[in-house]
């Protein structure tokens, strides 16, 4: 079930700045997150990108998306309704295809040679199943992420079985329901912020968008639970780290991150010492 | 070789039941001790926890019951070290020490006690580990023990309580039901117990809504939680009921519990995981925990109510609202689904878990079904099997976690429940008591299957199944017959401490009343006395609750100073609660707290200055004052408020019995009271200064010093006793004066008069046990000996009633009360006495959260005499509660100043001897070889010793600087020293009256002529030459619904076993049977006592 298209959602107003901001990623190069996310996916092959962004945004959207501008689709959320509208927004882009759900706040730093969008995709090929890039988290985090009770498959590397999905669950939720045997006291499976969808998946948020009173948000965690359900889902251990830009200092540790990882290591080590030297 | 191990590893249930009495009672003292040793090797080497502990009780009962006996007056030496060991709770090297004397020096009766101690208290602290273990290991506890920075903390307050829109932060209310239990199936919801027999752990309770009856117009969820958010980052801790409150701004202060009355809130905060007890410790600050759970600058405020229901009601009350605190917070921080409403029933389970763990953080426990208002209506608790992914798995054959099945409507139909509250008189008698010795009495007695108590177990399970079936019919008459059975059956089999004299009355009473009419019994809880239960036909139940609010108000008052009350007997109105717990988000311009709120804060409030009010105070007033006006229930708020503000004239409110009036009826020295006050200031007097010199040499007395009356013939002796008795030239001297602070924990009752134990079918007191020993030693002689108690301004009007109430027990002799001449004002402590009491002298160390509660008692009594005034005059308690006795040397004295020596000698001229025990020693009769040996040594004062046990502390025989003497437990210069003592003190003291007489410079003709002035010269003049002490006595402070607090305060004493300083008061020693020496100072000793025979010798000497 190896997606063509994918699908970045940006609309919400508390975030939606995240993406164009001004970032020098792993190669030295500045860019913006949008255009970083981009590289990445076409990178990994797919054919195809849209980008839900709120009204009025997309010009600023267009620019961040630099070399890619051309290739990429931006949808406008016509109102603030929660990230399961969002992504249904995108209806008429994804039609009846599976497709690859990114979030426009999150970056990510692969440990292998494939980056992370490869990683998951490589399964997805394999697999006829819905698909979450997952990553051990600590519970302290927990408030920030979606979070699955799996257990691993047997004789796979990094591959578990999804049961449940619960969004932002409180530690005490966690272990009594989202316990993974295999994992250090403390760490549960959160997402990575990216998923391999089923169009199914659009379906669900349709009919669901249906039930609901005008101006009620709709998520997205009742669907992925009723794809839990109903069908096969997966969750894929990633070899590599996201940055969820969102949070506290999350611009400032992505671009360490990247920066230490890249061809201005010296220069920005440099830059820490001299700081913390200045500070006594 | 006998075989115990296999009582405890075998598979085969009938086996592993066997009683271990029955298989010790036919072995010999060297089989018994081959077995121990056996068992000991078992227990330090088996992986099993129950197999471990079960052993380790074996091995207590052993050397408690089995072994003694078996030792021919062996006494042996107990090792200080290992004493040392036990005291800081390193029981395995206390064990090490104590086997290590025995195998060198042989068994011995002292070395057996301190064994049995060890065994004991690491019996306990096992099992108690477990329990901590489990609780920590819950699934959904486990994170709170690993967070330990604010950065770390994953918990949010939800949106909906940080919602400002309407200008005032909502209230979120948590209202909870207490729980009734049915049945607990003899104390099956112990943790221990559910742990290692979950099939026997069944309870079935009910939740209730309450109110007092002629109190409250309706019932309700007698607990409510309220949180809201403050604008200050601070947690504001309010009891409404104990009209306490703090502000917390620290996270050291969050678990320092006894700093006030708000432990259990600060628990609740804790165990909710609000400040995981991670954080404990870590140096973090509290203001950035909270705002990472609220965002900057914010705080919570977090009140308590439990409808002024009384302490003690049986009915959980207080778990219930650590369960509601608890529930509030969790909602709070979205670890529930909903915000509102019932809870789901995982989320009841984690409650649950986090009320074990709050009720351990705050170093109390109750078990496990006392969440039950958690849970709606009526349900079966049981115990689970510990399964795999249990964390008890492998450890414990149950899970600590019981399972609940809460019975539908068709299982009991409404018309059942309905029956229920129709004939249900539910009660709180108004007894205080601590259920804590009962509870391990239980354990002990589960884990050696005594064979009475396993059948009463057995018969227990049963009549839980008869009770619901009655449940389920609607007969509410065979529930009462069941629940009666079941108090007199298995309750009672297992612990015939479960009832009192004071149950009893009632019972008999309300059967007397109501004949037919009254269908049955039903204890709550651990004990009776407190929270009860009367079941009535339906018809009766308005009339019921009127006579037995009634019968027992007079029965209170009939043995109110014979036995423990922390207040008056309260009839309650209940109706069975269908939804458990629940929440309701009180929003609005103006949401409210309870009344009785305001009436804490707004006095404070007013007090500030404006300016320095939050926002959220300010608001505060302006709601109660609108609220004044428009709310019904804050009608008499402003009266109420102004009532509390404005001074009051205690003098008018004063009873009759006013100390001054008091002090001055009861001979106080004005003059040497400000000397003993100035010489406690000044450092002459104190807790340091009672001891002898560190120079002064201690060491056992030689086997001269002594007559050990067990070794000799005493036929020669017994024959010139005999003929004294018959000449009628004796006389019982029994110590009642005191009030027996460890029996009621200070509570200020009359010993003498408690009726401690059922002997022979009846509760007896202890005045009438030493009468009754009187009446058998006078029928033997034919003489009627003359009985004197000596009472004091505590004990002498309680006493004079009670013994014309009961004509002296038909006593065939004079029996006379010796009324004190003297007594004391007590003083608030100085700190350098409480630090040296509690710092310097050596003490048992508690369990490690028990202790952390402790030393936080202590930090808080430390800053009471600091604020109070150290060496003030200890004023603010009952009159009665704040004088003392000054010590039991002045008890003969008195018997001269009052007249009653004179009365004796006038009525009966021939008494030569006077026989004075205390009131505690029940085996003390006028024997009489020990008479005839008296007569026959040519003493004046002829003591009775007993060798030594553990529990026997307090100093002895020794000779001091090369002389026999006494020496008091206080006045021995290190603790060390007296376990160099062979001998203990039983206080028993056969007095020769013409030498006693002689020693004061006086004759019988000066005590004939009554000379008060001569008198009175010699008895300072004795009393100067004597020690004087500073005791610290703990005294219970009552007040409020049911509370009490216990105050460490001063007095002074002087004690009888210092005239043995005088050489020439002539004094002599006999050792004499334990049996009859020992002393029963504890509640917690009756089991004990009641099991090793010292019962049945005290019986034996009895005739009633």
């Amino acid at each position: 079930m190896k997606p063509a298209k994918a699908l970045i959602t940006s609309a919400n107003p508390a975030d939606k700045h995240l993406p164009l901001q001004t970032i020098v990623d792993a190669k030295g190069e500045t860019k913006t997150p949008l255009q970083i996310l981009l590289d990445e996916i076409f990178a990994a092959g797919l054919e195809s990108a849209a980008v839900v962004i709120a009204p009025g945004e997309t010009e600023s959207y267009r620019e961040a998306a630099g070399p890619h501008a051309d290739k990429v689709e931006f949808i406008v959320q016509s109102e603030p309704r929660g990230y399961g509208h969002a992504i249904v927004s995108a209806r008429d882009f994804t039609g009846g295809d599976p497709f690859l759900l990114l979030v426009g706040d999150h970056l990510f730093r692969s440990y292998t040679e494939k980056n992370c969008l490869e990683q998951i995709l490589e399964v997805a090929e394999k697999e006829e199943a819905t698909i979450s890039g997952v990553q051990p988290t600590r519970e302290s985090h927990l408030n920030l992420y979606g979070t699955v009770s799996a257990s691993l498959i047997p004789g796979s590397k990094g591959l578990f079985d999804v049961s449940k999905i619960v969004e932002k669950p409180t530690p005490t939720l966690a272990e009594q329901e989202l316990f993974v045997p295999g994992l250090r006291a403390g760490r549960y499976l959160c997402f990575f912020g990216m998923h391999v969808l089923p169009a199914r998946a659009m379906d669900l948020l349709s009919d669901q968008l249906a039930s609901l009173s005008p101006g009620e948000s709709l998520g997205l965690t009742a669907t992925l639970n009723h794809l839990a359900n109903s069908g096969k889902y997966l969750a894929l251990q990633i070899n590599g780290k996201r940055f969820n830009l969102g949070r506290r200092y999350g611009i400032l540790r992505a671009q360490l991150d990247l920066s230490l990882a890249g061809p201005h290591r010296d220069e920005v080590m440099a830059m820490i010492i001299e700081t913390l030297a200045s500070e006594g | 070789m006998t075989d115990l191990i296999s009582i405890i590893t075998s598979d085969d249930a009938a086996r592993r039941d066997t009683a271990l009495a029955a298989v010790c009672n036919s072995l010999s003292r060297d089989e018994l001790l081959e077995a121990a040793a056996s068992l000991d090797d078992f227990r330090r080497t088996s992986d099993n926890l129950y197999h471990r502990v079960r052993a380790l009780f074996f091995l207590y009962s052993i050397h408690r019951y089995h072994l003694p006996p078996k030792l021919d007056n062996i006494a042996g030496h107990i090792p200080f070290e290992g004493h040392d060991h036990l005291l800081n709770r390193r029981f395995q090297e206390a064990i090490d020490v104590f086997l290590a004397e025995q195998d060198e020096n042989g068994p011995g009766d002292g070395i057996s006690s301190a064994l049995a101690a060890s065994y004991h208290e690491l019996a306990f602290q096992t099992l108690a580990d477990q329990v901590r273990k489990s609780v920590r290991t819950v699934r959904g506890n486990q994170w709170m023990f690993r967070m330990g920075h604010p950065a770390d903390n994953p918990l949010r307050f939800r949106k909906e309580l940080l919602d400002l829109s309407m200008g005032a932060s909502p209230i979120l209310r948590e209202s909870t039901p207490v729980r009734m239990d049915l049945s607990h199936s003899g104390w099956s919801d112990i943790f221990f117990l559910g742990m290692d027999y979950p099939a026997g752990a069944k309870v079935v309770n009910v939740s209730v809504d309450l109110g007092v009856h002629g109190r409250d117009s309706e019932t309700r969820p007698p607990v409510e939680a309220y949180l809201r958010v403050i604008d200050e980052p601070v947690i504001r801790l309010t009891s409404i009921d104990l009209k306490a409150t703090a502000t917390i701004t620290s996270l050291g202060e969050v678990f320092d519990f006894a700093k006030d009355y708000l432990g259990l809130l600060k628990a609740a905060v804790i165990s909710s995981g609000i400040v995981p007890p991670g954080i404990e410790g870590s140096g973090q600050r509290l203001e950035d925990l909270l705002a990472s759970l609220l965002g900057p600058g914010k705080g919570f405020e977090l009140v308590s109510s439990v409808n002024d229901i009384p302490k003690g009601s049986r009915l959980a009350v207080s778990t219930n609202l650590l369960a509601a605190l608890i529930g509030v917070l969790m909602r709070a921080t979205g670890q529930t689904t909903q915000l509102v409403g019932p809870l789901e029933e995982s989320e009841r389970r984690l409650v649950l878990a986090r009320a074990i763990l709050g009720e351990w953080l705050g170093g109390s426990g109750g078990g496990w079904q006392d969440s039950g208002g958690v849970w709606p209506g009526i349900k079966l608790i049981t115990g689970e099997p510990a399964g795999e992914g249990d964390p008890e798995h492998g450890i414990s054959r149950g899970r600590l976690m019981p399972s609940h099945h809460v019975f539908d409507e068709e299982e009991i139909p409404a018309s059942a429940r309905q029956a229920l509250q129709d004939s249900l008189v539910l009660v709180h008698g108004g007894m205080a008591q601590n259920v804590g010795p009962i509870l391990e009495m239980v354990t002990e007695k589960y884990l050696l299957r005594s064979d009475k108590e396993w059948q009463g177990r057995q018969q227990a399970l049963n009549l839980l199944d008869e009770l619901i079936d009655s449940l389920k019919k609607g007969d509410i008459k065979a529930l009462g017959k069941a629940t009666t059975k079941n108090f007199y059956g298995p309750i009672q089999t297992i612990i015939p401490w479960a009832t009192n004299l004071f149950t009893e009355t009632l019972i008999a009473r309300a059967f007397q009343h109501f004949g037919d009419d009254f269908w049955g019994f039903w204890m709550l809880g651990g004990m009776s006395g407190g929270g009860m239960g009367f079941i009535f036909a339906p018809e009766r139940k308005a009339e019921a609750q009127e006579k037995l609010a009634e019968i027992m108000v007079a029965e209170k008052r009939r043995l109110e100073h014979a036995l423990p009350f922390a207040m008056d007997p309260v009839v309650y109105d209940f109706s069975i609660n269908p939804k458990g717990t629940a929440a309701v988000l009180l929003g609005g311009t103006s949401p409210l707290l309870p009344p009785n709120y305001y009436q804490i804060h707004v006095p404070q409030l007013l007090g500030r200055q404006r300016e320095s009010l939050s926002e959220t105070q300010k608001q505060d007033l302006l709601h109660f004052r609108q609220a004044v006006d428009e709310r019904k229930e804050f009608s008499r708020s402003i009266h109420e408020l102004f009532d509390n503000i404005l001074p009051k004239d205690e003098q008018k409110n004063a009873t009759s019995g006013s100390l001054t009036e008091l002090l001055r009826e009861n001979g106080f020295d004005r003059e040497l009271h400000e000397d003993i006050r100035s010489d406690i200031r000044e450092g002459r007097l104190g807790l340091s200064q009672n001891r002898l010199s560190t120079t002064t040499t201690i060491s056992d007395v030689e086997e001269d010093d002594v007559l050990d009356t067990l070794e000799i013939d005493t036929s020669g002796a017994e024959a010139v006793g005999q003929q004294a008795l018959s000449n009628g030239e004796v006389a019982v001297i029994t110590l009642a004066a005191g009030a027996g602070s460890r029996w009621t924990g200070g509570a200020g009752t009359c010993k003498a008069l408690n009726p401690f134990a059922p002997l022979d079918g009846q509760f007896r007191t202890f005045l009438e046990v030493h009468l009754a020993k009187s009446r058998r030693a006078t029928k033997s002689c034919g003489m009627p000996i003359p009985h004197i108690f000596t009472t004091s301004y505590l004990t002498d009007g309680p006493t004079r009633r009670f013994l014309d109430s009961v004509h002296n027990y038909q006593y065939p002799g004079p029996v006379l009360l010796s009324k004190g001449r003297s007594v004391g004002l007590r003083l608030v402590p100085t700190v350098r006495d409480l630090r040296f009491a509690w710092e310097e002298v050596a003490q048992q160390k508690l369990d490690e959260q028990q202790q952390k509660v402790r030393d936080s008692v202590r930090a808080a009594l430390i800053n009471w005499a600091e604020q109070t005034g150290e060496c003030t005059d200890y004023t603010d308690n009952l009159p009665l509660q704040c004088l003392h006795p000054v010590g039991h040397f002045f008890e003969v004295p008195n018997l001269l100043l009052n007249g009653t020596l004179k009365y004796l000698l006038e009525n009966r001229p021939q008494l030569k001897t006077l026989m004075l025990h205390n009131i505690d020693t029940l085996g003390a009769n006028v024997d009489a070889s020990l008479l005839g040996l008296h007569r026959m040594s040519g003493d004046g004062l002829s003591f009775e010793m007993i060798t030594r046990r553990l529990e026997d502390r307090g100093g002895g025989l020794a000779r001091i600087n090369g002389m026999p003497r006494l020496v008091e437990g206080l006045a021995m210069p290190d603790e060390e020293a007296e376990f160099e003592l062979s001998y203990y003190n039983s206080n028993t003291t056969w007095i020769d009256i013409d030498q006693f007489l002689r020693l004061m410079g006086l004759t019988r003709d000066d005590i004939l002529a009554d000379e008060t002035a001569i008198i009175q010269r010699a008895v300072r003049e004795l009393a100067n030459r004597l020690p004087t002490y500073v005791t610290l006595k703990d005294v219970k402070k009552r007040w409020g619904h049911g509370q009490e607090d216990v105050f460490p305060v001063a007095q002074f004493e002087k004690l009888w076993g210092d005239l043995t300083i005088l050489p020439e008061a002539n004094a002599g020693y006999f050792v004499v049977p334990r049996l009859r020496g020992q002393q029963l100072k504890d509640p917690a000793q009756l089991d004990g006592w009641l099991r090793d025979g010292s019962a049945d010798y005290v019986k034996s000497l009895c005739e009633w």
